[in-house]
């Protein structure tokens, strides 16, 4: 549930904001066909990210790195475009070429934003039924509103900065939309810079690699650095709230322009807290769901006569149960037991496996897990050799017991050291 | 009407630079490395990406691999190592979560006396990995699983990676018969050599120092 909080947070934040303010300013500064350029962006953005999604799932036809960059160039173009469109002198000289190529500009930026955020986080709910087979199981169920969060915090996120936005004067949102898209403009050509050395596209010398490497490992700079200009704004609307100077003649006008500030305040007070829970779900939440799994710890066992027993009611519960037996050397040789489901056989194998080695096994949601690489085992193989499947040790069972011998358990000493 | 003229250029020129940038190919550069049997030193490997060999001529494919490093000799092998994105695989492997990269070795015969046709794929290896970042510590170990990929069959596994960092890369190769693979020993059917002609002194080791990795999306 948390990791896909965090996923659709940091896909889709820079691009909320942005598109919050990309309408806003379309809205306070293009007229009627200017503002339908900017929707037609969004729609053709929403339509073509929907197919990208369906093409890079379904098919082989997309090499996501080659289209990333197409994608940037299209923006980047887009981004100078609107730059030298919107500069007063020249948007005075060109007179309605200028005009309509700013509202272009800004159309394809919206586009763009949207062809890059979304066709991943369209795909989601494909990765969840891949891992688990079936819509009807809870793990489907709470990665789905961990998703579906993290959609509803971020487009109330883009809401509140287009309704903060707006309010501003156009001056200061026009500045930070700039701003915003500079910071997008510089992660789309050090992403860009990754790709054509990843594949080869340019030959690598020390200073390139060096800034691809800097700035793949300080990727969430860029949203960070989106979020605070984003946070300008609630900033700069409570600031003016509270020195609200519009003229009123009456006590029913004075009324409407207090009703319009607390709107606006309400609005600000939106954005904070849905940026500081973006905040939050980056840092601390991305924190917890990347903590380290903590194996179950080892159980008591009689050790006599060279074996290890285990009796079955210590693990006839269905859970998995750990064991261990020290060597002289000092080392602890570790197997699992797991009752396996709907049978009175046991699963029974070392905590390790030839692949991943000692990392061990833990039990989550009734299912046996690879710590190391995530394998979700399945319990009715455990006790058979092959894949991830943890390495099979010789037992017997007798009386009531699971016996383990010693002999076959010090074989295996050196995979855990 | 100039101005006309001048905004319809420059739209056509934005339209066309978006279809240029989709027209580029891959570059490649040349290979400069030097290789030891047992232990190879590459100071520098240089390939082209290469695509998917099902993909037609001139398709573009989903699938390309990252080349790391090309064509090292070892013992009676030959080993390439690539990466792309984490796949999807059967028997329970089927989640790419928490993973960046599936990192894989080529390994096929060259010219030898145990059976192999050069250029075959070689089974039964235990193929360990080791992956060292620029300040010495372990980013990713393990061992290889066998798997086939519609270009045929190798050694592989999904790893994270998250970090980009100039890496070193150790491949460490087995011998089958630690696998129990067996070679025929009689005059008349038998290939003529041992495992023992290679693996004597121990494991076959290829190290490429110089990996220039950066996380991609996928």
């Amino acid at each position: 549930m948390l990791t896909y909080l965090i996923k659709t947070t940091e896909g889709l934040l820079s691009a909320s904001i942005m598109l919050g303010l990309i309408l806003s300013y379309s809205k306070t500064n293009f007229d009627k066909r200017g503002k339908r350029v900017t929707l037609i962006g969004i729609v053709a953005g929403l339509a073509a990210s929907i197919v990208m999604s369906i093409m890079k799932n379904a098919t082989s036809k997309i090499d996501t790195g080659r289209w990333n960059l197409r994608i940037f160039s299209l923006a980047l173009i887009a981004f100078v475009l609107f730059l030298l469109f919107t500069i007063n002198g020249v948007r005075s000289r060109t007179k309605k070429a200028g005009e309509v190529l700013s509202e272009a500009a800004l159309g394809v930026l919206a586009f763009t934003v949207l062809l890059y955020a979304l066709p991943d986080v369209w795909a989601y709910p494909y990765s969840f039924l891949v891992t688990e087979q079936t819509v009807l199981s809870t793990d489907f169920l709470y990665k789905l509103i961990g998703y579906l969060l993290g959609i509803i915090l971020v487009f109330i996120v883009g809401l509140a900065i287009y309704q903060g936005s707006e309010r501003m004067k156009a001056a200061q949102s026009g500045l930070l939309l700039k701003l915003v898209l500079l910071v997008n403009a510089v992660r789309q050509i050090t992403v860009g810079l990754q790709i054509m050395l990843a594949k080869r596209m340019i030959v690598s010398n020390h200073v390139l690699f060096s800034i691809a490497k800097f700035s793949s490992n300080h990727s969430d700079s860029f949203i960070y650095a989106a979020m605070i200009l984003a946070v300008i704004i609630p900033i700069i609307l409570w600031m003016r709230s509270f020195r609200v100077k519009e003229p009123y003649s009456n006590p029913a006008e004075h009324r409407k322009i207090r009703a319009k500030w607390r709107n606006t305040r309400r609005w600000a007070t939106t954005a904070i807290i849905t940026l500081f829970l973006c905040l939050m779900n980056m840092t601390v939440v991305k924190a917890i769901d990347n903590r380290e799994v903590e194996l179950s710890p080892v159980e008591d066992a009689v050790v006599k006569d060279g074996n290890v027993y285990v009796s079955f009611e210590q693990v006839s519960d269905g859970h998995l149960h750990r064991f261990g037996y020290v060597t002289e050397s000092g080392t602890q040789i570790r197997f699992i037991v797991i009752k396996k489901p709907n049978s009175s056989a046991y699963g029974i194998g070392l905590d390790a496996c030839d692949i991943c080695g000692e990392t061990g096994y833990y039990e989550k949601d009734g299912q046996v897990v690879c710590k190391l690489c995530d394998v979700v085992m399945n319990i009715n193989t455990i006790g058979f050799k092959g894949g991830c499947n943890p390495i099979v040790i010789s037992y017997s069972i007798m009386n009531g017991n699971i016996i383990v011998p010693v002999e076959g358990l010090l074989e295996y000493e050196s995979e855990f050291k | 009407m100039k101005k006309r003229t001048i905004a319809t250029l420059l739209t056509t020129a934005l339209v066309a630079s978006f279809a240029v940038a989709g027209c580029g190919n891959s570059a490649s550069t040349n290979n400069a490395g030097d290789t030891e049997e047992a232990s190879v030193d590459t100071e520098e490997v240089t390939a082209e990406t290469t695509t998917d060999a099902a993909v037609a001529p001139g398709e573009e494919a989903g699938f390309t691999e990252y080349p790391i490093f090309e064509d090292e000799e070892v013992g009676f092998l030959n080993v390439s190592a690539v990466y792309f994105q984490p796949v999807p695989m059967s028997n329970g492997n089927e989640s790419t979560d928490g993973f960046d990269i599936h990192l894989e070795a080529d390994i096929s015969a060259l010219s030898n006396n145990l059976g192999f046709g050069v250029g075959d794929w070689v089974p039964y290896l235990t193929v360990d990995y080791k992956v060292t970042g620029s300040d010495g510590s372990t980013a990713a170990e393990g061992t290889f699983m066998e798997m086939s990929a519609s270009d045929g069959p190798h050694y592989g596994a999904n790893i994270a990676l998250p970090n980009a960092d100039t890496y070193s890369l150790q491949i460490t190769i087995h011998s089958p018969e630690e696998n129990g693979y067996l070679l025929h020993t009689d005059a008349e059917t038998g290939p003529g050599g041992t495992f023992d002609e290679y693996f004597a002194n121990g494991n076959l080791v290829v190290n490429y120092d110089g990996w220039e990795y950066t996380p991609q999306e996928w």
